[in-house]
Order: structure tokens, then C-alpha cells, then sequence
């Protein structure tokens, strides 16, 4: 299955990522994900996908367990639906620390399996995973946004505002059911 | 080395003709022996690799961050070789390697861009009034071109001085252009080095440029109460012909100020401007009008309005006369970098030229020679103006509403739209009648058209757009503050000790272009902000527009409410793109001023000096040029850091400090030679925030600098993490990291500071005399 960049002209080159087809197949991914980091960005301040608001799927990733780190001006917001991100940080910085083969994490133990991108500014987002597809290739990306991400591992193709909310709310019901 | 191919002293000769002292002859340049106003430093005409050193050190701390914007290159006929992550081209090259040279090139075309403008203008004022013309900027500036004494290690008397410095610039883009070449370097670092050197440069050219224009054609020196002019749609008077000008080079501006002036035409034709031409004619005469920044070119021509457009050089479209043609308007072209395809008739009579342009014979002429482009187009104008009242340009709104009928909601503009703007919804919204969609997308829109040239289905968005916000538009009327040029020596009296002991927090200026994120109130936002915190905000090019076109609560400009002096809770307004100079300018003279600092030939020492003790910061939230890329690296390579919005991601590299890695931000104490702890600041030297909320905290943390005292730390850490519990909500996460003493808690918010660097396990840190360079320790540790 191939998928169109969102913005027509964001071509990368050959290697592109492949498509989430379905919230199960994100949950089947980050079921067996060792060690998974969520990076949240400004649309989860202001944007909703058919009505919900963008940061109820950050509060219930975040009750599974996943960490969060906090760009841009989304720290405000998280706290407020009781989130404490496990970092503050421009978007380039937690990416520049991802590409670091020596870095140990925000907890010590060492570096991340998993990058999940959410709620991101679409054409910084794929700058940002270009970084991460060059210089950190054993890392696995995964865009969550609805618009298809050609510079990530996986990413969801461009989606309506129903079926991103369903791929959303399945994604978590697969990983609340086990 | 210095600017000339060959110099030959001697302090006496024989000759036949009798003995001649102090002799000096210069193959490629005659120049007067100076007098010794202070010790010549180490690096005069530095070459590409004189501050290698210099840059290694910066590149050290602040490496570069790659982000690629294609994965392939294409520039020789090997490719396209596929660079993903580790694999090389059939050169030899990386990817990362790709960057840094992709880098250099959009910093050399940047380059390019100023250098060239400041040759042209050289060569059209000295023809104009001659080289003898004085470096005369006012009693109260002496160090009247802090980069050209910096750089160049001499101090410029007439603007035909000047003419040394940009034949050093143009041998050094040479030879910085031939290193991108296949086969030429191949290493990164060596690349990013190549490109702070054009950076440097650039600010070089930037400094000649606008001196001399301001010298010769009497522009304002450094005045804080430059006038206030007009600045929007509004503002012109459409009962008159009206004449556009775009681009950046004021010479056939001025031209055409002085014809009207000459023939008393006055008050018969309006002159209006797009971009920094626009600000350098109000520079030269107030009463020109300025229409707006970049992003409102396509829109002004597309309302019709314009009778004549002339351009000059840089940021003018590169359909202006497909544009121009749609609106029966004709183009005069000037500069010989745009010459837009149109027939040369420099040299044919203006009558008959005025003739076929008036009656639509050609769509445009290219007239090198700015007086008489001015006489042509004052002249067309007056002819053309009442001939073009009988074609209508923008649809009427029952028309508007036809062509939106034609919409499919394939959203191909949303998707071509650099800001994904539902551009789709606005038309669908329309085919119903409401244009109140697209005139709140006219509001926040980039100007780039890139919508309407996506539409399957040909409806020309962009008129839409102008159409639905017709009315808001007449009524755009501001006021903008002249661009007042440098900053006094004695201004650098007044603040140069608050600004390097923190007391003052910063300065903080708003340059570059609008490609924003959203709306381009954003800019007069954050710069609002910075400027009731009595932080010195400084502004030029589009954003210093921009910040024009926002109002406050009472219904007034930030120009009319806030001074226009070099000092806390002012805004300054430098002028045009090249006046950026100032702003880094204003920064070595603070070195050279306060610090008593030589400037001559000293640029490492200096920039060592702005990098440990200068709390400025710029901000590109719009950046979009190479010009930009350029400006903002020839910010870094002198210790000034830049912050740009999210597009600014697009640029492919930043430098990025590493706050969690302690051992790169020790500086040496210059007193003991001791390496101290001087925590992450500033933390990045370019780097881009995806919202204005970020950047704004961020631009409060890139302010503090190791020099800070205790009382100017307290007021910047105030600054910061007011602005953080605002925007981010609680403390900082990296504040122990800034907190040097308990003298540097801001006094209102110990309490909560000192639980937080407890939980921390914050200790104490030595305050140093800092400095990156070992030569500048005066005496070594034991």
C-alpha cells in the first residue's frame, strides 16, 4: 500500500514509511515496542479530531505507561489533564537526543526502541523525522498525525478527521485489551 | 594580507629624480598610510581559514543538526545518488556532508545577494556623486563601521573606501563558492566553517551597503525619532497613478523622488513600495508610502491598483509580469539581475518608449539606467492611469461566487498551502455565499499563491482571497517608524554596562522575512511582550512591517507607543534588510565602546566577547531566504544566537548545544585560567521553535550569558521563568542549570526556587571572567 505526502511536494527519496493501516496495527507495534517515547507538540494545544480534543490520546497513552516528552507550549495542557511529561523541550532538541547512539534516556536505562511523533506541525514533524531516518536508523518512527509522513518508519496514510479519531480510539482499546 | 593584489612599502627610496620617504604603492587599490587609531589584531582580510579555530570551537559546542530536505543529490551527472542514512554518492559524499554544502550554498547566494546590491549601489552613488563622499554618520557616532574596522582593520573616510572591503568580499565568495564544487571539500565541519565565513561577510556587505546609502542620499543617522510613515493598503490614494516599487535596491526610487521633486508632480503621483525598497524611500523621502512585506506583493498587484511597477533586485516575484500583464499594468525592469526577458531600451527616446507602454505594445522594458527608468515611469503612470479605469481586476462578488462553483473540495490547495490552511473550506464556504473564510485566510496568509496554482480546476483562489477581503483592506492604514539606521556611540554609553551585567535583559530583534507559521501578528506579539518586560527590541526588513500592522488595546501602532531609542522598552527600527548590520554592529561596538575592546582585525576576540557577555538575540520567525540563512549565520559566527519559526526547519541544519552534556559548557575563567562551569548559555546558536509560545520563552533563556552579574541573572531568570509558568505552566526543568548563587534566585520567587534546587541537588557554581580562547587568560592556573 503507498500513501501521497500530505503536502504534495514533501518527496523525499526512495526509503518511505509505511503505512499504519489501522489503530490495531500501531497497537500491534508498540505492544512489542522495549522501550517507546511519545513526543507531543502544539496541535495537541488547540486541535480535536472529530470532536475530541488531541490530548485525551496523549492521557491515555501516558496511563499505558508510554513517557511523554512535551514541545513546544503543549507542557501547559498536559499538566492540566494530569500528565507530567518526563521532559520539557524543543521539538529538535528530544530529536537531536534520539539520534545520539550514546544517550541513555531521560531515565538512565539506555535509548529508545520507539519515537512516537503526535500532534506536530506537519512540515517540521517530517523534518524532524528526516533527522531521525538518516542519523538514527535502528530507531523506529511512527507518526500518529493524520496526514501520511514519508520521512517515518510508519506512519498513518492521509486520513478524514472520522477515520483518524477510529484509528486513534482503536489504537488504544487494543492496547488497554492486552 | 589586506584588500589590495599588491602592496609595496618603503620608508626611503633613491631615485634619480631625488629621495622619496614613506612610500606606499598598491597594485589594485591606492590607499592612504592611516594612522595608528589602534594596534592592528590578528586576523585583518581574514581568509576562508584564518577563524577555522574560531568556528571549530563554536561548531564544538553547537553542533550541527541535519535535517534533510532530499534524500538525493542532484548535481552532477552521476545522480541522482540516493544519500539515506550512511549510504554515499558516487563522489564520495554523505548526507550529512550534503547538508553542510547545500548550507554553504544557500549562505553564498545570500551572500551573493547583499554584495551584489552593495556593488550596485557603490558604483551608482559614486557615479552619482562621486568617491570623495564622507563617512559622516553625525557627531555622536566615531565608530562609524564597527564590521569593516572588525573585519577589515581599517576605519572608511568616503564611501570610495569602501570599494577595498567589496573586493575582498567578491575574492572570498570565489573561492567560497568553488569549495561546493564535486571533487572540493568533503568534510562537514570544514563545510559549516565555510559557511560562518560567508555569514560574517555577509554582514560585511550588509554594513557597506546601507552606510553608503545612508551617507549619500542623506538617509537618517541612527535618529530615534526617525519620522513615522505610512504603511498599508490604505494609505494610497487611488485616485492618482500610482507607481509600485519592489525590491530592495533604492536607486531608481530615489530617482524617481527626485523627478517628481524636479517637475513638481508631487502631490500628482502616488509612490508606494513592497519590501525594503519600500523602506529605504521612506528612509529618503517620508512621504513615500510603504505597502507592506513580501507576503503582500502578489496581493497588491492582484487588487489592481498599481499603474506602473518597477522593480529593482531580490524578493520580487519571478511571475511579476505574468502578474503585472493580468492587471494591465506595465513592468519596468532596472537591475541587471532581473531582467525579466523584457527588450533593453536603455538607450531609445522615453517618449516612444512611454508609447508602447501605454498602449500595451510590450508587457515591460528593461531600463538600465535609473534616472531614466524614473522619468519613464512617472511619465507612463501619468499616461496609463486613466487608460486602465476601464478594466475591472477583481471580480465582483457575484462573479466570486461562480468561480467558487467550480470547486470539487479535491483540497489540492490545502495540501499546496505551506501552512495547510483550509483553504478547501474557504471556497466551499463561498460557493454559498459567505466570503468570510477567505477573508480571514487573506488575514493570515503567506502571499505565496501556491493554492491557486494547485487548483485542478483553474479558480483563482488568490483574487478570491483579495476580493473577499477588499474591504478590510482599504481600510489598512499604520504607521511605521523610518528606519532609523545605526546605534549611537553614546546610546552604547548608555546601555552597553546594563546589557553585558544583565540589568538590562536583552536585546532582542525581530528580522527577516514572513514566511510565518500563522498570522503575522505573531511577530508584533512576541515583540510586545519583550517590550513591556524593558527588554531592547529591535526590528527590521518585513518584520519590522509587520509589527506595523498590529494595534494595541488603546488602538495604537507599537511604533507610536513605544520610542524608538537604543535602550530598554524602546523599538528600533533599523531599516531594510542590509541595515541588519547595525544590529550586529550595535553588539561589536558594545565590545569596542564599554569594553574598551580593539576592534581592528580582531574578530575572534571580539566574538568571544559578544558569545560570554552580550544577551542579544534574533528572531526569524519568518525566515525564508538564503539572504536569511546568511544574515543568521553571520549572527552565530559572532556569538549572537537566532531563533526561526518552524519553516526555518527547512534550512536543513541548525546548531544545537547539548544542555545534558555538562563538560561542553566549561569556559575558561579569564582571570585564573581556570575552566569553570558556565552552564547552557546560551544554549543554541540556531535553532527553530515550532510556536510562538516557545519562542518566546526560548528567546528569554538565549539572553542569559556566563558574564551575567547577580543582579542582571536574577532579572533574566525573572524574565524566563515568568514566561515559562506563562506559557509552559511551573518552573523551568533546566533552571538549576542557570543558577550560579542563591544572589542569582530572582528575590519574589526564592522560596519556590530554592524547594526546586533542592530537589535538584543543586550546589554552588564560581562565577567566571569568561572566554573560550586560552590567549585570553591573563594569568594561568597553577
Amino acid at each position: 500500500m503507498s500513501a501521497k505526502p500530505w503536502q504534495i511536494s514533501n518527496i523525499p527519496g526512495p526509503k518511505t514509511a509505511s503505512i499504519l493501516k489501522s489503530g490495531e496495527a500501531v497497537a500491534k507495534i508498540l505492544k512489542k515496542a522495549k522501550r517507546p517515547i511519545l513526543i507531543v507538540g502544539a496541535r495537541i494545544v488547540t486541535e480535536k479530531v472529530d470532536g475530541e480534543p488531541l490530548v485525551k490520546y496523549v492521557v491515555e497513552l501516558a496511563k499505558l505507561g508510554i513517557p511523554v516528552v512535551a514541545t513546544a507550549h503543549s507542557r501547559k495542557i498536559l499538566l492540566e489533564h494530569g500528565v507530567k511529561p518526563v521532559a520539557t523541550m524543543p521539538l529538535i532538541n528530544i530529536t537531536n537526543m534520539l539520534k545520539d547512539p550514546e544517550w541513555k534516556g531521560f531515565d538512565g536505562n539506555g535509548g529508545y526502541t520507539h519515537a512516537i511523533f503526535f500532534g506536530i506541525t506537519y512540515y517540521l514533524q517530517s523534518q524532524m523525522l528526516s533527522a531521525l531516518k538518516h542519523f538514527a536508523p535502528k530507531l523506529i518512527t511512527i507518526s500518529l498525525d493524520k496526514e501520511y509522513q514519508p520521512n517515518a518508519t510508519w506512519s498513518f496514510p492521509n486520513l478524514s478527521e472520522k477515520d483518524w479519531k477510529e484509528a486513534l480510539e482503536k489504537m488504544i482499546s487494543s492496547l488497554k485489551g492486552g | 594580507m589586506s584588500g589590495e593584489s599588491l602592496r609595496l612599502k618603503a620608508t626611503e627610496v633613491q631615485t634619480t629624480i631625488g629621495v622619496i620617504k614613506g612610500l606606499e604603492v598598491a597594485i589594485g587599490a591606492v590607499i592612504e598610510e592611516e594612522e595608528e587609531w589602534e594596534p592592528m589584531g590578528p586576523t585583518p582580510f581574514p581568509k576562508v581559514t584564518d577563524l577555522r579555530s574560531w568556528d571549530m570551537t563554536l561548531l564544538k559546542r553547537y553542533k550541527p543538526f541535519y535535517a534533510p530536505f532530499c534524500d538525493l543529490c542532484c548535481l552532477c551527472t552521476y545522480g541522482k545518488c540516493d544519500l539515506t542514512a550512511g549510504k554515499r554518492g558516487a563522489c564520495g559524499l554523505d548526507i550529512g556532508t550534503q547538508q553542510g554544502r547545500i548550507v554553504l550554498l544557500a549562505c553564498l547566494i545570500g551572500l551573493a545577494a547583499h554584495a551584489g546590491h552593495a556593488r550596485h549601489l557603490w558604483h551608482y552613488l559614486v557615479e552619482k556623486f562621486g568617491r570623495n563622499v564622507p563617512v559622516d554618520l553625525g557627531g555622536d557616532i566615531a565608530v562609524e563601521a564597527p564590521h569593516t574596522r572588525l573585519i577589515c582593520g581599517f576605519r572608511p573616510k568616503t564611501i570610495g573606501d569602501f570599494d577595498v572591503a567589496l573586493k575582498y568580499v567578491e575574492e572570498q565568495l570565489v573561492q567560497l563558492l568553488s569549495a561546493t564544487h564535486t571533487g572540493q571539500e568533503g568534510n562537514y565541519l570544514d563545510f559549516e566553517s565555510k559557511a560562518l565565513h560567508v555569514g560574517m561577510l555577509d554582514h560585511l556587505a550588509m554594513e557597506i551597503a546601507d552606510i553608503i546609502q545612508i551617507v549619500a542620499l542623506n538617509f537618517p543617522k541612527g535618529d530615534p525619532d526617525a519620522p513615522l510613515v505610512e504603511i498599508g493598503f490604505g494609505t494610497v490614494d487611488r485616485n492618482k497613478p500610482v507607481i509600485l516599487c519592489i525590491g530592495h535596491n533604492v536607486a531608481p526610487a530615489v530617482e524617481i523622488v527626485d523627478y517628481l521633486r524636479e517637475h513638481n508632480l508631487y502631490d500628482k503621483v502616488e509612490v508606494c513600495g513592497v519590501c525594503c525598497t519600500a523602506h529605504d524611500m521612506t528612509r529618503y523621502y517620508s512621504g513615500a508610502k510603504i505597502i507592506g512585506p513580501l507576503s503582500r506583493q502578489l496581493r497588491y498587484i492582484r487588487t489592481g491598483i498599481p499603474d506602473v511597477i518597477i522593480v529593482d533586485e531580490q524578493c520580487i516575484r519571478a511571475d511579476i509580469v505574468r502578474e503585472a500583464q493580468r492587471i494591465h499594468a506595465p513592468v519596468v525592469a532596472t537591475n541587471e539581475k532581473k531582467c525579466e526577458g523584457l527588450p533593453d531600451r536603455t538607450h531609445d527616446p522615453i517618449d516612444e518608449i512611454v508609447d508602447d507602454l501605454v498602449n500595451f505594445r510590450v508587457p515591460g522594458v528593461f531600463i538600465e539606467d535609473p534616472r531614466k527608468a524614473a522619468e519613464l515611469v512617472v511619465k507612463t503612470a501619468i499616461k496609463i492611469a486613466p487608460l486602465r479605469k476601464q478594466y475591472k481586476t477583481l471580480p465582483s462578488k457575484e462573479e466570486l461566487i461562480e468561480l467558487a462553483k467550480k470547486c470539487t473540495n479535491c483540497k489540492s490547495c490545502r495540501r499546496a498551502c505551506p501552512n495547510d490552511y483550509p483553504v478547501n473550506e474557504a471556497v466551499q464556504a463561498a460557493k454559498n455565499g459567505d466570503l468570510s473564510k477567505l477573508a480571514e485566510l487573506a488575514e493570515v496568509c503567506v502571499g505565496c499563491g501556491r493554492c491557486e496554482s494547485a487548483c485542478p480546476r483553474g479558480i483563482p483562489i488568490f483574487t478570491l482571497m483579495t476580493k473577499a477581503a477588499e474591504a478590510e483592506i482599504e481600510k489598512e492604514r499604520y504607521k511605521i517608524r523610518a528606519g532609523r539606521g545605526p546605534i549611537k556611540d553614546t546610546e552604547i554609553r548608555n546601555v552597553g554596562a546594563p546589557i553585558v551585567l544583565g540589568e538590562i535583559p536583552g536585546v532582542v530583534a525581530y528580522i527577516g522575512c514572513p514566511n510565518y507559521p500563522g498570522s503575522y501578528r505573531e511577530v508584533a506579539e512576541m515583540a510586545e511582550e519583550f517590550l513591556r518586560r524593558r527588554y531592547i527590541v529591535v526590528a527590521s526588513g518585513c518584520e519590522a512591517m509587520d509589527i506595523a500592522r498590529y494595534l494595541t488595546e488603546e488602538g495604537k501602532g507599537l511604533y507610536e507607543v513605544y520610542p524608538g531609542d537604543f535602550d530598554a522598552g524602546c523599538l528600533v527600527n533599523v531599516g531594510s534588510c542590509v541595515a541588519n548590520a547595525h544590529i550586529s554592529g550595535a553588539a561589536i561596538k558594545i565590545a569596542s565602546i564599554f569594553a574598551r575592546r580593539n576592534l581592528r582585525g580582531n574578530y575572534e576576540e571580539i566574538a568571544d566577547y559578544i558569545l560570554n557577555r552580550v544577551g542579544a538575540v534574533g528572531v526569524a520567525w519568518g525566515a525564508m531566504s538564503q539572504k536569511a540563512a546568511s544574515i543568521a549565520t553571520g549572527f552565530n559566527r559572532l556569538g549572537i544566537p537566532a531563533i526561526v519559526g518552524p519553516h526555518g526547519s527547512k534550512y536543513r541544519r541548525a546548531y544545537l548545544g547539548r544542555p545534558d552534556r555538562e563538560e561542553d559548557w566549561y569556559v575558561y575563567d579569564a582571570r585564573t585560567g581556570e575552566k569553570v562551569y558556565a552552564g547552557p548559555a546560551p544554549e543554541h546558536l540556531i535553532y527553530p521553535a515550532e510556536s510562538k509560545e516557545e519562542a518566546m520563552v526560548m528567546t528569554a533563556k538565549l539572553c542569559i550569558r556566563p558574564n551575567d552579574t547577580t543582579k542582571g541573572r536574577a532579572i533574566k531568570l525573572a524574565h524566563y521563568i515568568d514566561l515559562h509558568k506563562k506559557f509552559f505552566g511551573g518552573l523551568p526543568e533546566d533552571l538549576h542549570l542557570f543558577v550560579r548563587t542563591e544572589a542569582d534566585i530572582p528575590i519574589t520567587m526564592k522560596d519556590e526556587v530554592l524547594e526546586f534546587l533542592k530537589e535538584k541537588g543543586w550546589k554552588p557554581m564560581k562565577i567566571p571572567d569568561p572566554t573560550l580562547l586560552p590567549r585570553l587568560i591573563r594569568r594561568k592556573a597553577k
